[in-house]
C-alpha cells in the first residue's frame, strides 16, 4: 500500500471513530453506567434500611459465596431452565407450524396470519391479565364451562403439577407469533424452483419438507430459538401476575427471586449479586448465539 | 343661635375627637393585627409534600384538606400510589435519606424497620411541645394497641395511627349454619365443624381467605401456644417449627385445601372479600374493614344472613391480629414543622369526629371518637356493635403480651415471606405441615443471618 493509500486509510479509521464515539458514549451512560452499579453494588451488603451499607465494602465477595449455599437462588435456577426450554421448545414448534399453514397457501389459514401476530404485540401486563382471567376458577369462562359438562378442572396456577406448565402455555400463546413471523417471512422467500423440482422427482410433502424447507429456514430457526432463550430469562410479568412465585417455589425464577429480596426485603446488595449473575449468564447465551448464527451464516 | 352654633361646633367637635379616636384605635387594631395574622399563619405559602397508598381515607380526606390550606395558607401536594407501589417508593425515599416528602404513610409492615433504622423524626418530641401542639391534641387519645408499631424501645413514637385493622370473623351464611344445626364459632375446633357443616351445602365453602398467610397464619400459631419469634423483638430467633407452630399450620392450611374455593392460594384479598359478600364462601377471617363489607357494602347479598363476631379462640388463648398505619415525618423532611401542623389537623379528635359523622368512615384510633354515642350509632350495622368488637381486638395487643411484637421486627418480611411459602407448600401438597416448618426455620435463619441479624 502506498503512503498517500496509508493515510488515507487513517483517515477513514479516524472518521470512523469520531463518527462512532457519540453513540458510544451515550451506549456507555445508559447501559454501561448501571451495570457498573450493579456490579458495585453486588460487593457491598447493601440493604435499604441501612443506607451505610451501600459504601461498605469490606468483604466484597461475601454475596457471591451465599449464593451458593442459597437453596432458594439454586432452586430459582432450576426453575428458570425448566422454563426456558418448555417455553422455547413449544414456541418455535408452534410457530414454525403455523408460518407453514399459512405459507401452504389455504385461503383460510392467510386471512387468519393477522391474528396471529396480536398477542405479540399486546403489553406484557396486559397478556397477564387476560391469562389471570382464565386460569381463575371464579369468572373463568373455561371453569365455568367445563362445570356445567360436569368436569372439575383444577386451579392450575395454584396447582404444583400444573402452575409452571400455566405460565407457559401463556408465554408460549404470547411469543410463538415473533417465531410464526420469522419463519413466514423465510418461506416467502424459498425459491418455487426447488419445491416443483422436488416433486417433479417424485418428493412426497414429508420429503420436500425435510430436504428442503427445513434446511432453508434452519438458521431462522435458530436466531429465534437463541432469541427466545435469552427473552424467556426476563419472564416476569407472568409469573408476577399469575403466580406469585407458588406455589411455594414452584415458578419462582431467579429474576423474580431478585425482585423480591431487592424489594420485600430491602436486601440491594444480594439482590445486585443474584441479578449480576443473571447477567452474566445472558450475556454468555448471547455470546454463543451470535457464533452459533455466526456459524450458520457461514455454512450457509 | 350663638347657643345653637356653639351646640354644632360642639357636636362636630366630639364626631371629630370620635372619629379621630375610632381611626387611631382601627389603625392601631390594623397594626396589631398584622404580625398577629401573620403568626397564626407563620407556614403561609409554604407546599407541602405528603406520599401515601390508595386509601379510602384519604379520598375522604382530600375532600377536608382546602380547610387546612385555608386555616394555614399552605398548599398541600398529596401523591397516592398503589400500595406495592408506594411501600418501594417509600423504602427507597426514606432510606436514601431523601426530602422530597415532607410528611408520609408509615406502613405498618415497614414500621419496624424505618423506626429501628432512624428514618422518621420524632413525634413525640412534637406532640409534647406546648407551642406547637395544644395539650387537647392529647396523644395517649390513640388506641394503644394501634400505637405500637410507631413506638421505639424508649416508647417515643414516630408515627400516629390513621387507621386501624381488627382482626373479626366475618360470617355471610348464618341461615346455613341455623340449618345445620351450628352456632358461631368460639374455639378453634368448633370453627372446623362449622366449616366442615357448612362447606358444599346450596355450592357455599366453608371458608376463605387470601394469600397474605403471614397476616393470618400467626394467630392461629399464637392461639396454639407458639409465637414467630423466641421473644420478640429482643430475641428474633424464629421458631417456627415449634409445635405449635406446626399444629397452627397444619389447622389452617386444613381449612384452606379441605373447605376454602378451589385455587384459594392464588386469592387476592378483593377476591376473598367477593367470595363472601357473594355468599359464596361462610367464614372469612381478616381485619374489620374488609369483613364487614358483607353488611354495609352496597354490592353485599348477604345482608340478611351475615354476621360479624370476635375471630375464635385457641386452646392457649385470644389472639386476634391487630394492625394500623401511621403518618410519620421522614427524618430528613424540609419543613417538619410544617408537617406536624398537618399530622396534628388530619388526626385531630375534632376532624377525626367530623370525619366519622360525615362518611362513617370507621377505622379510626382515637379512643374518645370511637367511645362516642355518634360513633356508636353509625357502627351499628343490623344489631351489631361493629365499634366495640374493633376496640376491644385493637386494644388486645396492649392489654395483654404484645402478641403482635413479631410484626415489629424488623426483619420480619424475611420471615414473612418464608412462613408464605411454607403454607403453600402445605396447602398444595408439596410438604406436610412438619416438614414445611422445619424447612421454613432453616430457611428463615439463613436469610436472617444473610441479613446480618444475631441469630
Amino acid at each position: 500500500m502506498s503512503a498517500r493509500g496509508a493515510s488515507y486509510e487513517a483517515q477513514r479509521r479516524r472518521f470512523v471513530r469520531l463518527a462512532m464515539a457519540p453513540s458510544l458514549l451515550f451506549l456507555l451512560l445508559v447501559a454501561g453506567l448501571p451495570t457498573v452499579f450493579l456490579l458495585v453494588t453486588s460487593l457491598t451488603p447493601g440493604a435499604l434500611v441501612n443506607p451505610g451499607s451501600l459504601g461498605d465494602f469490606s468483604e466484597p465477595l461475601r454475596n457471591y459465596r451465599l449464593l451458593g449455599s442459597d437453596e432458594r437462588f439454586v432452586g430459582s435456577l432450576g426453575v428458570q431452565a425448566r422454563l426456558s426450554v418448555y417455553t422455547v421448545v413449544l414456541q418455535v414448534l408452534l410457530g414454525t407450524g403455523l408460518a407453514l399453514l399459512v405459507h401452504s397457501g389455504q385461503e383460510r389459514w392467510q386471512s387468519l396470519r393477522h391474528l396471529f401476530v396480536i398477542p405479540m404485540v399486546l403489553p406484557p401486563i396486559v397478556v397477564a391479565v387476560i391469562w389471570k382471567l382464565i386460569y381463575t376458577p371464579d369468572i373463568s369462562p373455561i371453569y365455568q364451562a367445563a362445570r356445567m359438562l360436569g368436569v372439575t378442572l383444577p386451579a392450575l396456577t395454584t396447582h404444583v403439577d400444573f402452575a409452571l406448565w400455566s405460565i407457559v402455555i401463556a408465554d408460549t400463546w404470547e411469543w410463538a407469533p415473533f417465531t410464526f413471523l420469522m419463519v413466514l417471512a423465510a418461506l416467502q422467500t424459498l425459491p418455487a424452483e426447488y419445491v416443483e423440482a422436488a416433486r417433479m422427482d417424485g418428493a412426497d410433502a414429508w420429503r420436500v419438507f425435510g430436504h428442503i424447507v427445513l434446511p432453508y429456514i434452519a438458521p431462522v430457526l435458530l436466531v429465534c430459538t437463541l432469541f427466545r432463550l435469552i427473552d424467556s430469562i426476563k419472564a416476569f410479568p407472568l409469573i408476577f401476575l399469575l403466580t406469585g412465585g407458588g406455589p411455594g417455589s414452584v415458578t419462582e425464577v431467579t429474576n423474580y427471586y431478585a425482585y423480591l429480596v431487592a424489594f420485600n426485603f430491602g436486601e440491594l446488595g444480594y439482590s445486585s449479586a443474584i441479578t449480576v449473575v443473571l447477567l452474566a449468564a445472558t450475556v454468555l447465551i448471547s455470546w454463543g448465539a451470535m457464533r452459533v448464527s455466526r456459524h450458520a451464516g457461514g455454512a450457509e | 343661635m350663638s347657643l345653637l352654633h356653639s351646640l354644632a361646633v360642639d357636636t362636630q367637635r366630639r364626631r371629630l375627637i370620635k372619629a379621630a379616636a375610632a381611626t387611631a384605635v382601627a389603625g392601631a387594631g390594623t397594626a396589631l393585627a398584622f404580625p398577629a395574622i401573620a403568626q397564626a399563619k407563620p407556614f403561609a405559602g409554604l407546599k407541602l409534600r405528603g406520599a401515601a397508598y390508595q386509601h379510602g381515607f384519604f379520598n375522604i380526606l382530600r375532600k377536608y384538606i382546602p380547610e387546612f390550606e385555608q386555616q394555614t395558607g399552605m398548599t398541600v401536594d398529596l401523591q397516592l400510589s398503589a400500595f406495592p407501589v408506594y411501600n418501594q417508593q417509600a423504602d427507597l425515599e426514606l432510606s436514601s435519606g431523601g426530602s422530597a416528602w415532607d410528611f408520609c404513610n408509615v406502613t405498618f409492615i415497614l414500621a419496624a424497620r424505618w423506626v429501628a433504622a432512624g428514618l422518621l423524626a420524632n413525634l413525640s418530641d412534637f406532640a409534647a411541645d406546648r407551642r406547637l401542639t395544644p395539650a387537647s391534641w392529647n396523644p395517649d387519645d390513640f388506641v394503644k394497641g394501634a400505637q405500637l408499631p410507631y413506638l421505639d424501645k424508649a416508647g417515643k413514637a414516630y408515627g400516629f395511627a390513621w387507621e386501624g385493622g381488627a382482626m373479626l370473623m366475618g360470617m355471610s351464611r348464618t341461615d346455613l349454619m341455623k340449618k345445620r344445626g351450628v352456632e358461631a364459632p368460639q374455639t378453634f375446633d368448633e370453627l372446623m365443624k362449622v366449616c366442615e357443616a357448612v362447606h358444599g351445602q346450596d355450592g357455599v365453602t366453608g371458608f376463605v381467605s387470601s394469600n397474605l398467610h403471614h397476616w393470618f397464619l400467626p394467630p392461629y400459631i399464637h392461639g396454639f401456644g407458639g409465637d414467630l419469634f423466641a421473644n420478640p423483638p429482643a430475641d428474633i430467633k424464629p421458631t417456627l417449627d415449634s409445635a405449635a407452630a406446626v399444629q397452627a399450620t397444619a389447622f389452617y392450611s386444613t381449612l384452606l385445601s379441605k373447605y376454602s374455593p378451589q385455587g384459594v392460594l392464588g386469592y387476592t384479598e378483593d377476591q376473598a372479600r367477593a367470595a363472601l359478600i357473594g355468599g359464596r364462601s361462610n367464614i372469612f377471617i381478616h381485619s374489620s374493614s374488609w369483613v364487614t363489607a358483607m353488611l354495609s357494602s352496597p354490592e353485599s347479598k348477604v345482608k340478611d344472613t351475615a354476621r360479624v363476631v370476635r375471630m375464635p379462640a385457641g386452646p392457649k388463648g385470644d389472639f386476634p391480629a391487630a394492625n394500623s398505619q401511621g403518618l410519620g415525618i421522614p427524618k430528613n423532611a424540609k419543613n417538619k414543622e410544617a408537617a406536624w401542623e398537618f399530622i396534628k389537623w388530619a388526626l385531630s379528635p375534632e376532624l377525626t369526629a367530623r370525619i366519622v359523622k360525615d362518611t362513617g368512615h370507621p377505622s379510626i384510633c382515637r379512643r374518645s371518637v370511637i367511645e362516642s354515642a355518634e360513633y356508636k350509632r353509625i357502627n351499628t350495622i343490623n344489631g351489631q356493635d361493629i365499634g366495640k368488637l374493633y376496640l376491644e381486638v385493637l386494644e388486645q395487643p396492649g392489654k395483654t403480651r404484645n402478641y403482635m411484637a413479631y410484626r415489629t421486627v424488623k426483619e420480619f418480611p424475611l420471615v414473612g415471606d418464608v412462613l408464605n411459602k411454607a403454607v403453600e407448600r402445605v396447602v398444595s401438597g408439596q410438604a406436610p405441615a412438619a416438614d414445611a416448618m422445619k424447612t421454613a426455620q432453616e430457611a428463615a435463619l439463613g436469610s436472617l443471618r444473610r441479613a446480618g441479624a444475631k441469630v
